[in-house]
């Protein structure tokens, strides 16, 4: 056996919450296994008006992280969100909501989904999310804590609506502890040997920093992946029509909503996403159908109100092609550019952190780490680009931007998933999936996907079953939404013992 | 649908046959009885005395409790009837070194500690030199199965006793028989008779009549292939392309007998290679199942039979009875009206008791996309079905692989040719990423699970050169006491436990008659 050099230095490349994450989940991990990690952070491309709605993973994620809770709500003028709706600003179709916690309980041992879609079939006229606990605790501006009975039902899954800016403030104080080395650098030179890998990154010209394994956590920019390694990225232009992405602010609301909201118009669509310091507003449209000054009225009409701190950029969903690249790994925005619906981007970022933590090479050998990482990395982000699909392939609003998004290309796995869900009602179980059974047929049907039928053994179940077990859910539901907290007055007594 | 006779209620029951009766059949049978109104599906199974079962896999996995709970069936009344033992794993002899012997229990391997598994912590720790035990020595079905003993898993899940799960060795027959009572008594239509004509729909090309030797035609909506490797309908009527797999698992025929019992009872399986394949051992309750999985290649029938009666337990109760197959799938299990469940679809040898769960799983599978009274079998849950039967076959066939490729047994033909034989991609990256680091498989459906892989790759005499750096972050000496404690947890356990034959005796000791004791 060869023996090859243990790896333990670490660099990481990068900027904001891309650069932060990471740091933190490697040092906090592999510190004490002796890896050493210094952190290159390039200026900060955020301003006031972002702010991260992130997915439920993310709070296990942080409480590896040692974050808690309430300290980093306070710090960030955080709030919760428990899901999405989805509302067309034309009120001609009707909404929906995307919860994250699960939708109804199973009847008999049966799961709920296909005993509701048998019941309207036969005239019962409450919508899916009806049955969802914590979709109809947050419409009433309800926190949902969970117990033992609300845990028996079904999951009460949460995300957060962050500051972005105070977000990566939070996590580069939190890295102090870590006895990482950083640099703060404008211009990066990469050397490499006669490999191809990179050796040393040198700051400004003059500060050289050496590594194993380089981490690319530089966003869009790909500095190291892309521009000096040159690995090409796949393009998915084909299945989006979004180009271009609004990002501004709104004030607060008096009453902090605890969910996003989307709010869909003929030119694109509007999210607000309310936390306690202010609103952010994103407003995705397609180039060639509206100018930016247009999308800026779309938005500002969307929202009902004046809009600050107002940028554009551009968006061009992609998959690096190998986010792992001789010995340099891609995470977040350098590894893959997801559509902004359904706000994915650091969930894709905590996956690549995740698996590269459980795939850390050993050695300076690192072949079988470096495909199974790419295998697998690869593989979420299609799923996750598949959930994002099915929204545009589906939704019927009107206007030209729906329609350009209807006639976007389907990836096959979703074409085949959409097809027996049409067929059957069934979500066809596939690896890698960042989005739940509950989350594809909360979108399926909120968007009007009716399937043609059902599972036939849940026709054991007589209808009086379904009737009793369905006006239980209700009643229970309803019981527990009351018990619940306002989602401000939670926040408040939240903040307050954060600072006790 | 032409043909169905609809009233005022709705369409007419949707009609299912299926032909053949052995484990395939009636668990398809009882899985639709159970799950799915007789007024909406009727079942009808043609089966033939004359055409004998391949009586496949009395070794079970556990997943088979679930298909039996989910039919209500009474666990001792089971047992009883099907002389079942109960089994936790699967003991391989002499696949790696002669003399070498290691379990696939059904259960965990020690506990992961501070997020990181269980077998980084052992590896770094063995290769630190701070380990003197085996990685067998932290299970504890391994070490209940080793020891005889036997105990229901405890439903606690902080407690050691709950970290298992149990399967049986059963008479296949016995079950395909206790099945077909149960499935007869809720309304499953039997045919005794042969299938000698099939009449199929001549533009679409879907099976619509059966004709038997009797004369008597039975038609149908959709015909369930359940006629073993002759793969009557899938196969030789609507003509699927067979993908053969000889060169990844070069066995091809098996040898079976029974011996009579002797010993305690032991609470497993066991695969012993040989010189040109290997030898199975199933204990029964009132005979021990034995049997030769060789490939013809390298051995003759008659050196076969005599390797087998040479290592038996006990008397043989009757003379080896020969079975040809060729391992691999169908290219669809599943093609217009006509699906496939069992040997038709695929075969793969028994190493590891696959048969049923293979079985299983495509029932489940099938009752969830089972066409509806009034319409014809959809593509779309075809197509679906079809996926989900591809995946489970290409995920058992590289972890059967993975005991051929991995071998010790240099100088001998058979095991020559598996350790070099170009592998299928999926099982070299598989292998090299444990060698790497002792990273395991990680997917969610189908088998098998990590644990599984991990038991395999360690007792094939894997060995990682790495592991998770995570577990670095602990102290060498606080990992030794936890892993010396967690030894003393599972021996402490495993002492109160009953034997085996103990708890069959108590628990469900069938009352066999003296025919029985002697039959083949």
């Amino acid at each position: 056996m060869t023996a090859h050099r243990p790896l333990s230095r670490v660099v990481v490349l990068g900027r904001d919450a891309d650069l932060w994450l990471c740091v933190n989940a490697i040092g906090r991990a592999l510190g004490p296994a002796g890896v050493q990690l210094v952190a290159v952070e390039l200026p900060t491309r955020l301003t006031p008006s972002h702010v991260s709605a992130t997915l439920p993973p993310l709070e296990a994620f942080h409480a590896k992280l040692g974050i808690k809770e309430p300290s980093l709500i306070r710090a960030t003028g955080g709030s919760f969100s428990f899901g999405q709706n989805f509302v067309a600003v034309s009120g001609r179709s009707p909404g929906f909501f995307h919860a994250w916690g699960a939708y109804g309980a199973p009847i008999d041992g049966s799961a709920f989904f296909p005993c509701w879609l048998k019941a309207t079939r036969h005239g019962l006229n409450l919508s899916l999310q009806d049955f969802c606990l914590t979709a109809v605790a947050a419409k009433n501006g309800r926190m949902l804590l969970p117990d033992e009975a609300t845990s028996a039902f079904g999951r009460t899954d949460y995300g957060y609506h962050l500051q972005t800016m105070a977000y990566v403030g939070y996590l580069k104080t939190l890295s102090a502890t870590l006895g990482v080395t950083t640099h703060e650098a404008r211009d990066v030179g990469v050397e490499r040997d006669d490999n191809g890998s990179i050796t040393a990154l040198t700051i400004e010209g003059s500060v050289r920093v050496e590594g194993q394994l380089f981490v690319d956590a530089t966003g869009e920019d790909a500095i190291l992946v892309g521009r000096s390694l040159g690995v090409p990225s796949d393009s998915w232009r084909q299945y989006f029509s979004v180009d271009r992405v609004l990002s501004a602010r709104a004030p607060v609301f008096t009453s902090i909503p605890p969910f996003a909201e989307i709010r869909t118009a003929r030119a694109g669509w509007t999210a607000l996403h309310p936390n306690r310091v202010a609103t952010g507003v994103v407003h995705a449209y397609s180039n060639g159908l509206s100018s930016d000054a247009a999308a800026l009225e779309s938005a500002a009409a969307a929202a009902g109100v004046k809009l600050a701190d107002v940028s554009v950029h551009s968006v061009n969903p992609c998959v690096r092609s190998r986010v792992w690249e001789g010995n340099c790994v891609a995470v977040g925005g350098s590894a893959g550019i997801f559509d902004p619906i359904h706000d994915v981007g650091l969930h894709a970022l905590q996956l690549g952190i995740v698996h590269l933590l459980s795939l850390f090479p050993v050695t300076e050998q690192f072949t079988a780490e470096r495909a199974e990482y790419n295998r697998i990395m690869r593989s979420y982000c299609e799923r996750i680009r598949d959930f994002q699909c099915a929204f545009y392939a589906l939704a019927s609003f009107d206007g030209d931007f729906w329609q350009r998004a209807r006639g976007q290309a389907v990836p096959e796995p979703l074409a085949h998933k959409i097809a027996t869900f049409r067929a059957r009602g069934d979500v066809a179980p596939m690896e890698n999936e960042t989005f739940s059974p509950d989350s594809w047929q909360a979108i399926f049907t909120g968007l009007g996907v009716v399937p043609e039928s059902w599972p036939p053994n849940i026709d054991r179940i007589s209808p009086n079953r379904f009737q009793e077990e369905f006006r239980r859910a209700l009643n229970f539901i309803k019981a527990k939404v009351l018990e619940q907290p306002t989602h401000g007055g939670y926040l408040d007594s939240l903040c307050r013992s954060a600072t006790a | 649908m032409g043909e169905a006779i609809r009233d005022d209620n709705g369409p007419a029951p949707f009609r299912v046959v299926i032909v053949g009766g052995g484990t395939a059949g009636w668990m398809s049978a009882a899985g639709i009885r159970r799950q799915l109104r007789t007024e909406d599906y009727s079942v009808t199974l043609i089966e033939s005395d004359e055409i004998g079962t391949v009586g496949v896999g009395e070794a079970t996995l556990p997943h088979i409790k679930i298909f039996n709970d989910m039919l209500g069936v009474d666990e001792a009344q089971f047992m009883r009837e099907t002389r079942a033992t109960f089994k936790l794993g699967i003991q391989f002899c002499n696949w790696n070194q002669p003399g070498d012997c290691y379990i696939h229990p059904f259960g965990a391997f020690g506990e992961p500690w501070g997020g990181v598994e269980f077998q980084h912590h052992f590896f770094r720790a063995q290769l630190a030199g701070h380990q003197r035990f085996a990685l067998q020595d932290y299970s504890y079905s391994v070490v209940a199965a080793r020891n005889n003993v036997f105990e229901f898993p405890n439903e606690d899940r902080k407690s050691i006793r709950s970290t298992y799960a149990y399967a049986y060795h059963f008479d296949a027959g016995l079950y395909a028989a206790f099945l077909r009572s149960w499935a007869i008594e809720r309304g499953v239509r039997r045919i005794e008779g042969q299938v000698c004509d099939v009449g199929r729909h001549p533009t679409t090309g879907d099976l619509r009549e059966l004709t038997l030797k009797s004369g008597e035609r039975i038609s149908g909506d959709l015909f369930i292939d359940c006629s073993g490797f002759r793969s009557l309908l899938l196969g030789k009527i609507m003509g699927v392309a067979w993908q053969d797999w000889t060169h990844w698992l070069p066995c091809d025929r098996a040898l079976a007998v029974p011996c009579k019992r002797i010993g305690a009872l032991t609470p497993y399986t066991r695969a012993t290679a040989r010189r040109a394949g290997w030898t199975w051992r199933i204990p029964l309750q009132h005979r021990t199942g034995n049997g030769y999985v060789f490939s013809s290649q390298f051995i003759n029938d008659d050196e076969a039979r005599d390797a087998l009666l040479a290592v038996l337990d006990g008397a043989a109760q009757g003379e080896p009875r020969l079975l040809r197959f060729s391992p691999g799938r169908r290219d669809r299990a599943w093609q217009g009206n006509c699906v496939a469940i069992g040997l038709a679809s695929g075969f793969l040898e028994p190493l590891e008791s696959t048969a049923i769960y293979l079985i299983q799983a495509a029932v489940i599978d099938l009752l969830r996309l089972m066409p509806r009274p009034g319409s014809g079998a959809d593509p779309r849950l075809v197509a679906e079905f079809n996926r989900l039967n591809e995946m489970q076959y290409d995920r058992v066939r590289d972890f059967l692989v993975l005991h051929y490729t991995s071998n010790g047994r240099v100088g001998e033909p058979l095991w020559d040719y598996v350790r070099s034989m170009p592998l299928p991609d999926s099982l070299v990256h598989k292998l090299s990423l444990f060698r790497a680091r002792a990273a395991l498989p990680n997917y969610q459906y189908g088998l098998f699970a990590r644990d599984s892989w991990l038991s395999v790759l360690v007792g094939q005499g894997i060995t990682p050169t790495g592991y998770d750096r995570l577990a670095d972050a602990f102290e060498l000496p606080a990992l030794e006491e936890r892993l010396a404690e967690f030894r003393n947890r599972i021996q402490t356990n495993v002492d109160v436990m009953s034997t085996h034959g103990a708890f069959i005796a108590d628990y469900c000791e069938a009352q066999a008659t003296a025919s029985e004791g002697a039959a083949a």
